[in-house]
């Protein structure tokens, strides 16, 4: 019963993205053509990587509101260090990789240590990286993106796009992490009460850390791989992701007080939210509606997801044990 | 409990003791605010001596102007984590309240103080259904506002796709009046404060304050869920409003986007003044200075003439240091009880 009710949320993520699809391609045919379903997925995978770490994070109970900067950082970085060149990659992404595993370290020890809540750590953090990168880049957009990495991210190995590639890796060894891993289960007892799990043994500092850490990493490396989408960086190019990141994590079913959730769940949420960017366009619906059919979803979503309604299906639907309803937390095998 | 077993015969044995004892929890209670008007002052000195004319009539209804539509949105906001939650729905009510004011005031005076006194009801309406969400599907603040404030955004786009419109010359006028050689901004925050002193003893005051350090007690007491969560995110809405409406006066145009702006900022302004974000503690004077704390560093950038980038950077360490002198404050305070 608890893995059925938690599942629920990630099920029905799922459903909304089949019945989204299928309206899509009622109003603008040939939305489901391969090419087009390659690029709705390539875009969602900018998202999905975002929101990799950003799902660890909320699963353990905190927020990541630096994802934007650290994005933007990475992408003006490689850019401007790399100068269109191919060969400085070679060091450059890997140590651009670990200044953004680096800045969630700080993130995760000013929170575990420290005892900041996550919200304003993460937001000063963000503030300081927006300032320096603006003080660093003067206010001016940068360098074009090296070739290698434009074939990363809009390249294709035979019918397969590099990039959807990556976020396949990605999310098998994210879910691998979250299911089959001690610091999975560390994650969800972390996110569900600190305290229990403090007293339980569980290492909850090493936790929270590597979260953040996942989640600077993985912001660092959407950076990277958007300045190749969009061939070069420019400053602003991760604000949008904040609000994406979170919105596809809550649409995937996770709690945003934490200890539930999961990447599977996710991987829809970032897919949803991309297919309705596409469907908008299609109806002739500005941007305005966009924004108000993103927040309706978010809403209808979690509302379903919510424990009120989990109460009410389950008195519908006469469960054999009375409150398994309310059972939260814990690992999902 | 062995000790709070022990603090009667204790009170009796050794007043003295107990006496240190109320002070230093009073002190570091205050610990965070007290940190914030130590950096205020530090600013203002540094301000002060970079520059001449900082301590006139003039230099003050400046930057009161400056600060004021944070100030209102950061209003809301400290009602909102004083009860233990978080509004990002601000954001969109401020660009809402700017484009419907830029788009529907025209020049009849009536006209205007209707769509004023709608505006303000449209905040207070978004934060009232924010309450409803939050207390009866029983969601998290963050997410609820999160949903809204994108929903209100999207209806901000709609009525003004673009920075424009226009507004009275009256209105604008009424935003840089000056009575008595101070602004209309700074009788505003003379207002603001006195009604601070009234709601924070109100019952509905007091309310919001102690479900935000205890919610289980408090509606054991018999006070709803439902009353308090709607009226708490209501006010947030309606002083949104207000700071949309004041900055039109600033500013002279409707912005669909302008309120994202504030929304993290007002967080900010709240945290540095000393509120903390787990509820029940801190008070909008605080805020204020949060909020003119984060003002005077956008005055210093300019008057040092380095590049207005350094303002975030300034920003985001003077925010991390007031977090960590509250969370060093509470450890202490909780040390000295155990």
């Amino acid at each position: 019963m608890p893995n059925i009710q938690r599942h629920r949320a990630i099920l029905l993520a799922y459903l909304g993205m089949i019945v989204l699809l299928l309206l899509t391609s009622l109003v603008s045919p040939g939305f489901l053509a391969a090419a087009h379903l390659r690029s709705t997925a390539v875009l969602a995978a900018f998202i999905g990587i975002v929101a990799l770490g950003q799902t660890f994070v909320i699963i353990g109970g905190g927020i990541d509101l630096s994802v934007p900067w650290v994005l933007n950082a990475a992408a003006v970085l490689v850019t401007m260090i790399a100068r269109g060149q191919n060969e400085p990659l070679l060091w450059a992404v890997p140590l651009i990789l670990a200044a953004g595993a680096l800045v969630g370290t700080v993130n995760g020890l000013g929170i575990a240590v420290f005892g900041v809540p996550p919200i304003i750590m993460t937001l000063a953090v963000n503030v300081i990286l927006q300032g320096g990168i603006l003080v660093y880049t003067g206010g001016a957009p940068t360098a074009s993106a090296p070739p290698a990495i434009q074939f990363l991210a809009v390249g294709r190995i035979g019918p397969l796009p590099v990039v959807l590639g990556i976020w396949i890796v990605l999310a098998v060894a994210a879910s691998i992490l979250l299911s089959k891993t001690a610091f999975g289960r560390y994650l969800y007892a972390v996110g569900t009460s600190r305290t229990v799990a403090e007293f339980s043994g569980v290492p909850t500092l090493r936790t929270t850390v590597l979260a953040f850490t996942l989640s600077g990493f993985s912001a660092a490396l959407a950076g990277i791989l958007l300045t190749g989408y969009s061939a070069q960086a420019y400053l602003g190019m991760g604000d949008p992701y904040l609000f994406t990141s979170i919105a596809a994590v809550a649409i995937g079913g996770a709690s945003i007080l934490g200890g539930s959730g999961h990447y599977i769940g996710t991987v829809a949420g970032a897919l949803v939210l991309t297919i309705l960017t596409g469907l908008l366009p299609a109806l002739n619906l500005s941007n305005g509606a966009l924004l108000i059919v993103y927040g309706a979803v978010i809403l209808v979503t979690v509302s379903l997801a919510s424990e009120t309604m989990s109460d009410i299906l389950s008195i519908l639907r006469r469960p054999v044990r009375s409150g398994a309803g309310k059972v939260r937390g814990g690992e999902p095998t | 409990m062995t000790a709070s077993n022990s603090r009667p015969l204790e009170s009796v044995a050794s007043r003295p003791a107990l006496h240190r004892d109320a002070l230093r929890t009073a002190l570091s209670d205050r610990a965070p605010f007290l940190v914030a008007c130590a950096m205020a002052l530090v600013l203002i000195a540094i301000y002060g001596s970079l520059r001449e004319g900082v301590f006139t009539l003039e230099e003050i209804n400046l930057d009161t102007a400056a600060a004021m539509t944070l100030i209102l949105a950061a209003t809301g906001q400290t009602i909102v984590l004083l009860r233990g939650g978080i509004d990002l729905s601000i954001g969109g009510v401020i660009s809402f309240g700017t484009v419907l004011a830029a788009t529907k005031f025209g020049d009849d005076p009536a006209r205007t103080a209707l769509w004023s006194v709608l505006i303000g009801l449209i905040g207070f309406g978004v934060g009232a259904i924010n309450g409803l969400l939050i207390t009866v599907l029983k969601l998290q603040p963050f997410l609820v506002t999160l949903a809204t404030w994108s929903i209100v955004s999207g209806a901000a786009l709609l009525v003004l796709p673009t920075d424009g419109g226009s507004l009275p010359s009256t209105w604008m006028a009424f935003g840089t009046a000056s009575i008595l050689g101070l602004s209309t901004s700074v009788w505003l925050l003379v207002l603001l404060c006195g009604f601070w002193l009234w709601f924070r003893r109100t019952r509905l005051g007091i309310s919001i304050r102690a479900t935000g350090s205890n919610e289980r007690s408090v509606l054991l007491s018999g006070v709803s869920p439902l009353s308090i969560n709607v009226a708490t995110f209501g006010l947030s809405g309606l002083f949104a409003a207000l700071a949309a409406l004041y900055l039109t006066t600033q500013t002279g145009a409707g912005s669909p986007t302008i309120g994202k702006d504030y929304i993290l900022p007002s967080v900010a302004a709240a945290v540095i003044g000393g509120i903390s974000l787990f509820g029940g503690r801190g008070g909008l004077i605080g805020t204020i200075i949060g909020a003119f704390i984060l003002t005077i560093i956008g005055n210093l950038v300019f008057v040092l003439s380095v590049s207005s980038y350094w303002q975030p950077i300034v920003s985001g360490v003077i925010l991390l240091v007031s977090v960590l002198a509250s969370s060093i404050a509470e450890t202490s305070a909780r040390r000295s009880l155990s």
